[in-house]
């Protein structure tokens, strides 16, 4: 927009108004001057008419009243006033300056008054006249002329300083009204200069010279961002929609990190911690807020962890990619961890994030481990215990004469190699139940048969201790779903310590009754018993009652009791242990009797 | 010559019946204890030239006994020999801290064991006070 074009054509016509105005006020003046020339022209020919004819002349007055009409009149306009006779002829005149008195017009012969306008010479003013007769026609005089000039420069240059003033007063307001356009169009104008910028709408006209085409730019501009701003605002819905969707989909990444059961820390490739889920809180014994906030060397007092941390300083998590250290973390007594770097990269590589650290609470795994141990320790163990006994004996049976430690000697050498067999034997059914390979077969026993069998078996054992050995059975006892093979073995086993942890002269008794749609095998000793201390863990793996005195016998290894246990519970029974120490202990198995099924049929 | 005084700690009857025999046939006075409580018992009532003990017992162990005995008797360096297996390898670290105690490999033969005592009272006395072998 052109404010330059704006303030010419304010000047323009500024002046073409005060000229109009000016041209106005002086026709106007002019036609007023006219009519008050007239009737001032016409009254003073009258006048004059009336007047005797004598002042008019100046005969024997020399200063007649034409005279003093003249001297005194301040009409600039007033040309001439002359009296002439009938014939036309001058009695007494005055004359302006420079003006040259026109013939008398033929009419005035006529008599009346009236007027008449001459047209002035070349260059000069046209001039009224207006005559009469006289009324006194002494002296000659007949006629009275007045002429007066019509109006010209004289008549404007009296109100120069008038309109002078006017048109300063006009063209004072053009600044003025320059400047108050030019503030209000001043947003127009910034709008203006914005409208290219608003880039590439159709409808624009990059060349919005005036306001009219501003005004059109604009409208079209309007239009245009009314569609565009519908579709920005169908597209904020969009984008609204998309972060919803985005948000959803953050947070459950989130709740996934978090249920994950290792801990997980994200270091920011300069190697500051920038996330971590809360399951670190526990597994490291520091909380989230020290961890999130503080340098790794202020929170971390495992130094394994912290030098593995400290080397993803500095974008160098790809020098510790997959590396994993094991480390009891300080502040939670009694756990094992391991820490494993993982550097976060996107792209191939290309781009990185820094580095994942998962911390894996491996405590459980260490403990089995650790549990793995000391079953070979202990096995081995009980392995080279009767090894070393053996040993020991055979090298005495070789050197001794004695017939009575010969005896002894190779008695023990038995004793020994039955209990490593024992072990063996059990060790390799533990193994079996463990691993799950063992699955009981389980079909209708009768139980008469298998405890018959059982006693028969443990017979020459309890007769090399002196010990005897009782069978009481119910008759008719109902019939049981068990794994033959399996249960011998639990049975083997209790009357095997039955008959070990007794004393000469006592005695074993394994019976079976019906109870309360149960059948009771219970296997009773008149031993040593078995402290009450010991009871509660009799049952466990590997564990051995204390064994008081050195004529306790000696020899369990801690799978009798517990193999008996499990095979119990593989059939779904229970096994209960009565026990006085001193006096004796009752083992009593309880099985449910068999559904009433067909003889035979195999139940699973 | 009084009788060298040899204790013998072991939680198996056999191993202590054999050893016992074995070297009360050589002439030594002989000494059994089931555990390390026993043997500080007997320690107390007679302290032997050699304490022979066995590392895994009940009750109080041989890895409680071996530093237990020197700290008691700090005047009376006895020979100490440690009956344990190959497989114990990490118990060894304890008594080789242990000054003039000695390992005895199991299984155990009872004729080394008496070549062993031989030799050791057959050496000079200064000899006692080396450490242990390797």
């Amino acid at each position: 927009m052109k404010l330059n074009r704006i303030g010419l054509i304010l000047i323009v016509s500024a002046l073409a108004v005060i000229a109009l105005v000016v041209g106005l006020l002086v026709q106007r003046q002019q036609a007023a001057h006219v009519a008050q020339t007239s009737v001032t022209g016409l009254g003073l020919a009258r006048a004059l008419a009336t007047l005797p004819a004598d002042t008019l002349t100046a005969g024997p007055r020399a200063n007649g009243v034409l005279q003093a009409l003249f001297q005194y009149h301040d009409n600039p306009d007033f040309a001439y006033a002359t009296v002439t006779d009938a014939a036309g002829r001058t009695v007494s005149e005055v004359v302006a300056p420079g003006t040259i008195v026109p013939a008398q017009a033929p009419q005035a012969a006529a008599g009346g008054f009236d007027r008449r306008v001459l047209p002035g010479a070349a260059g000069g003013r046209g001039i009224v006249e207006f005559y009469g007769p006289m009324a006194d026609q002494g002296h000659g005089a007949a006629f009275v002329r007045v002429g007066f000039y019509q109006g010209g420069p004289a008549l404007l240059g009296r109100d120069v300083s008038f309109f002078a003033s006017l048109a300063l007063m006009m063209f004072l307001l053009v600044p003025v009204i320059y400047l108050v356009i030019k503030r209000e169009v001043a947003p127009l104008a910034t709008l203006a200069s914005l409208v290219p910028a608003m880039g590439d709408l159709p409808a624009a006209r990059a060349d919005a010279s005036d306001i009219r085409d501003l005004a059109d730019t604009l409208d079209a501009y309007l239009r245009t961002a009314t569609a565009r701003i519908a579709e920005l605002e169908k597209n904020a819905l969009n984008t609204v929609a998309d972060n919803r969707l985005l948000q959803y989909g953050s947070k459950k990444l989130n709740a996934a990190l978090q249920s994950t059961p290792d801990g997980l820390l994200m270091l920011d490739p300069a190697g500051e911690v920038s996330f971590a889920t809360s399951k670190i809180e526990p597994l490291l014994g520091v909380g989230l807020d020290e961890l999130l906030a503080q340098p790794v060397e202020n929170w971390c007092n495992d130094s394994a962890l912290a030098q593995l941390l400290l080397r993803c300083r500095n974008g160098a998590g790809d020098m510790v990619r997959g590396r994993t250290i094991e480390f009891c973390p300080a502040n939670v007594p009694g756990k094992h961890l391991t820490a494993t770097a993982q550097p976060l990269t996107a792209g191939q590589g290309a781009m990185s994030f820094g580095t994942l650290i998962v911390v894996r609470d491996v405590t459980r795994e260490h403990l089995a481990r650790q549990a793995g141990n000391d079953f070979v320790a202990h096995v081995s163990h009980e392995l080279k215990s009767p090894l070393n006994v053996i040993t020991m004996y055979a090298e005495t049976l070789a050197d001794t004469d004695d017939p009575e430690l010969r005896v002894e000697s190779l008695n023990v050498i038995q004793d020994e190699v039955e209990r490593m067999n024992a072990l063996v034997g059990n060790l390799l059914n533990v193994s079996k139940l463990e691993t799950g390979s063992m699955s009981p077969e389980r079909n209708r026993v009768r139980l008469d048969d298998l405890l018959r069998d059982a006693y028969e078996h443990a017979l020459p054992r309890a007769e090399g201790r002196a010990v005897r050995v009782q069978l009481e059975l119910q008759r008719e006892l109902a019939a049981v779903a068990i794994d033959k093979d399996l249960f011998r073995i639990a049975l083997n086993n209790l009357l095997t310590n039955a008959i070990k942890y007794n004393r000469p002269g006592g005695s074993v008794t394994l019976a079976a009754r019906e109870e309360h749609n149960e059948i009771v095998i219970s296997v009773r000793d008149t031993g040593i018993g078995i402290a009450p201390d010991d009871q509660l863990r009799v049952f466990e793996k590997f564990y051995r009652a204390s064994e008081q005195g050195a004529q306790a016998p000696r020899g369990g290894h801690g799978l009798g009791l517990y193999l008996a246990a499990q095979i119990i519970e593989l059939h779904h029974g229970r096994i209960e242990l009565d026990s006085v120490a001193g006096q004796g202990s009752t083992f009593s198995i309880y099985l449910k009797m068999a559904p009433a099924a067909q003889e035979g049929t195999t139940v699973l | 010559m009084t009788q060298h005084h040899i204790l013998l700690v072991d939680d198996e009857p056999h191993v202590l019946r054999i050893l016992r025999l074995s070297l009360e046939r050589e002439g030594y006075s002989v000494a059994t204890a089931n555990d390390g409580n026993e043997a500080l018992a007997k320690m107390a009532v007679r302290l032997p030239d050699v304490l022979i003990s066995d590392i895994q017992m009940d009750g109080m162990d041989g890895r409680t006994l071996c530093p237990l005995a020197r700290a008691t008797y700090p005047d009376h360096p006895f020979l100490i020999l440690v009956m344990t297996s190959m497989t114990a390898i990490e118990e060894r670290g304890w008594a080789r801290a242990l000054a003039n105690t000695e390992f005895l490999e199991k299984p155990l033969s009872p004729r080394q064991l008496v070549a062993r005592l031989a030799r050791h009272f057959s050496a000079p006395p200064a000899k006692m006070e080396h450490v242990n072998v390797a």
